[in-house]
């Protein structure tokens, strides 16, 4: 039993594949999804989605969030962007990082704090995606 | 002799400043083409309308060079410049380079906006999966969002979307109901402005003068929603099936509380209960978190489509305009070496009697 799994962004498909099990980090926490799931909508929060692949590899991915549906073994996510773990450079996310860590500490006002704030996240994604493939 | 002085006098003033009311337009647009040939809208209005209004009326039944005579010199003399012919057929062929330029422009654009297109289409899909479309569902609150192009010569998709929400328009209307528009684009806003002030509540134009890209669509999105009240949003966008066909669509998107309502009616929006909603503290705020995402989506994928749809339909007039001013430009040269033969032989006959003359 595999699950069939659809990743879209507004400008591509991102993975269109079966999978055996996947872990999404939602607002409320990571949840794991088998073959077989109840019926879940979900709202996905900025962070990383593992993938399990027929094979027993895990594969890793940022999403900046969005929303997910699983369904009878068929799961959609649609989110904002989603960048594979083999598309991110090391370097420039490190730099991302410590570039969006520095607007945090400058941000001034209530509206580019919460920007600079999301920036974070999404470096912050990115690299620990980075990592767990290390 | 001074009788027959005054007449002719009188004669030729009479034939100098009467004429027909039917010609004395001809004679006005003929000296203002001859003024202004440059810029090449107002040529194209005045060629087309020339040969437009030749047609109504009953010098139609002429043949053709009596019709380009007729207009082109309206005192009735016969015998043109072949001047005159040179410059329309000048004005006409660049009208033909400029359409010309015009469709290759279009169609090179259309192939990059075409895949963006199609890839966003995967975009709405999932919701109409989750929550079905419903356009006929009955609420209070309509606002009706129309997209349309800023730039014009591009047939008739704008013409079509603003009649397609009037049409709406008219469905949604009744006591207790109200609707308004939102509208994307000049040329929607123009034709709206004329009779319908009153119900745009917000319009957006300039979108296209950047690449369109998903964050700017959700910003407007986002725009949109904090400052309209509604209970049902109505997408009303041309969506590209082929290069040639144009298809007027409506995208409806429920808030959630009609969600909810109709939720407890049964159908698709019943599947809705099966599902169980996580991700945030209550099942409402994800609802309306999935309402406004699916309106941003929707929209992104509405104004791809439109512009798809406005380039493969400006495509098509360019290439028709191309095609009908060659059919003028042949017109125009036979016109023209007619013109020319009449006034050789003219010239011939004039010698010819001139020297008959002469020898007896």
């Amino acid at each position: 039993m595999t699950l069939n799994l659809c990743v879209l962004t507004p400008n591509r498909i991102v993975w269109d594949s079966e999978v055996k099990e996947i872990i999404l980090s939602t607002n409320s926490g990571q949840i794991g999804v088998l073959p077989n799931h109840a019926p879940i909508a979900t709202a996905l929060d900025i962070g990383i989605l593992r993938i399990r692949l027929l094979k027993d590899q895990w594969f890793t991915m940022a999403l900046m969030g969005g929303f997910a549906r699983v369904g009878n073994n068929e799961i959609t996510i649609l989110v904002n962007d989603a960048e594979r773990g083999s598309d991110i450079d090391p370097q420039e996310a490190q730099q991302t990082l410590e570039i969006a860590e520095a607007n945090l500490s400058r941000a001034e006002g209530k509206r580019q704090t919460i920007e600079a704030n999301l920036a974070l996240r999404r470096a912050r994604t990115r690299v620990e995606v980075i990592n767990s493939i290390l | 002799m001074y009788f027959l002085q005054i007449l002719t006098l009188a004669v030729s003033v009479t034939l100098h400043t009467s004429t027909p009311p039917h010609l004395q337009r001809f004679r006005r647009m003929q000296s203002a083409q001859q003024r202004c040939l440059r810029p090449w809208r107002l040529v194209v209005s005045n060629v087309v309308s020339n040969f437009s209004v030749c047609s109504s009326r009953d010098l139609g039944r002429l043949p053709h060079h009596e019709q380009i005579f007729r207009e082109l010199d309206p005192k009735g003399a016969r015998f043109i410049s072949t001047q005159v012919v040179r410059n329309r057929m000048k004005s006409v062929k660049n009208i033909q380079k400029i359409t010309k330029a015009m469709k290759m422009v279009a169609a090179s654009k259309l192939r990059a906006v075409q895949q963006r297109t199609e890839n966003s289409r995967g975009l709405w899909q999932p919701f109409t999966a989750l929550l079905g479309d419903n356009p006929s569902t009955d609420v209070k609150k309509n606002v009706i969002v129309t997209i349309s192009s800023d730039k014009g010569l591009c047939g008739g998709i704008n013409s079509t979307s603003v009649k397609m929400s009037k049409a709406l328009y008219k469905l949604n209307a009744g006591p207790e109901k109200e609707v308004k528009y939102v509208v994307l684009g000049e040329k929607a806003k123009a034709q709206f402005v004329r009779d319908s002030k009153k119900a745009i509540e917000i319009s957006i134009t300039e979108l296209q003068k950047y690449p369109l890209n998903y964050t700017q669509v959700s910003v407007l999105a986002d725009d949109i929603l904090k400052n309209v009240e509604y209970d049902a949003l109505r997408i009303v966008f041309n969506k590209f099936q082929s290069v040639v066909q144009f298809i007027p669509t409506v995208a409806t998107i429920l808030s959630p509380e009609v969600v909810e309502r109709e939720a407890e009616a049964g159908g698709k929006l019943g599947d809705l209960d099966s599902y169980e909603i996580e991700g945030g503290e209550t099942k409402g705020e994800i609802l309306q978190n999935l309402a406004e995402f699916q309106f941003s989506c929707t929209m992104f994928n509405g104004v791809l489509e439109n512009a798809c749809s406005e380039l493969g339909a400006r495509m098509s007039a360019m290439d028709s305009s191309s095609r009908n001013a060659g059919d003028m430009l042949d017109r125009l040269t036979l016109t023209y070496n007619r013109t020319r033969q009449a006034s050789i032989t003219t010239e011939l006959i004039e010698i010819i009697s001139g020297a008959s003359a002469l020898t007896g």
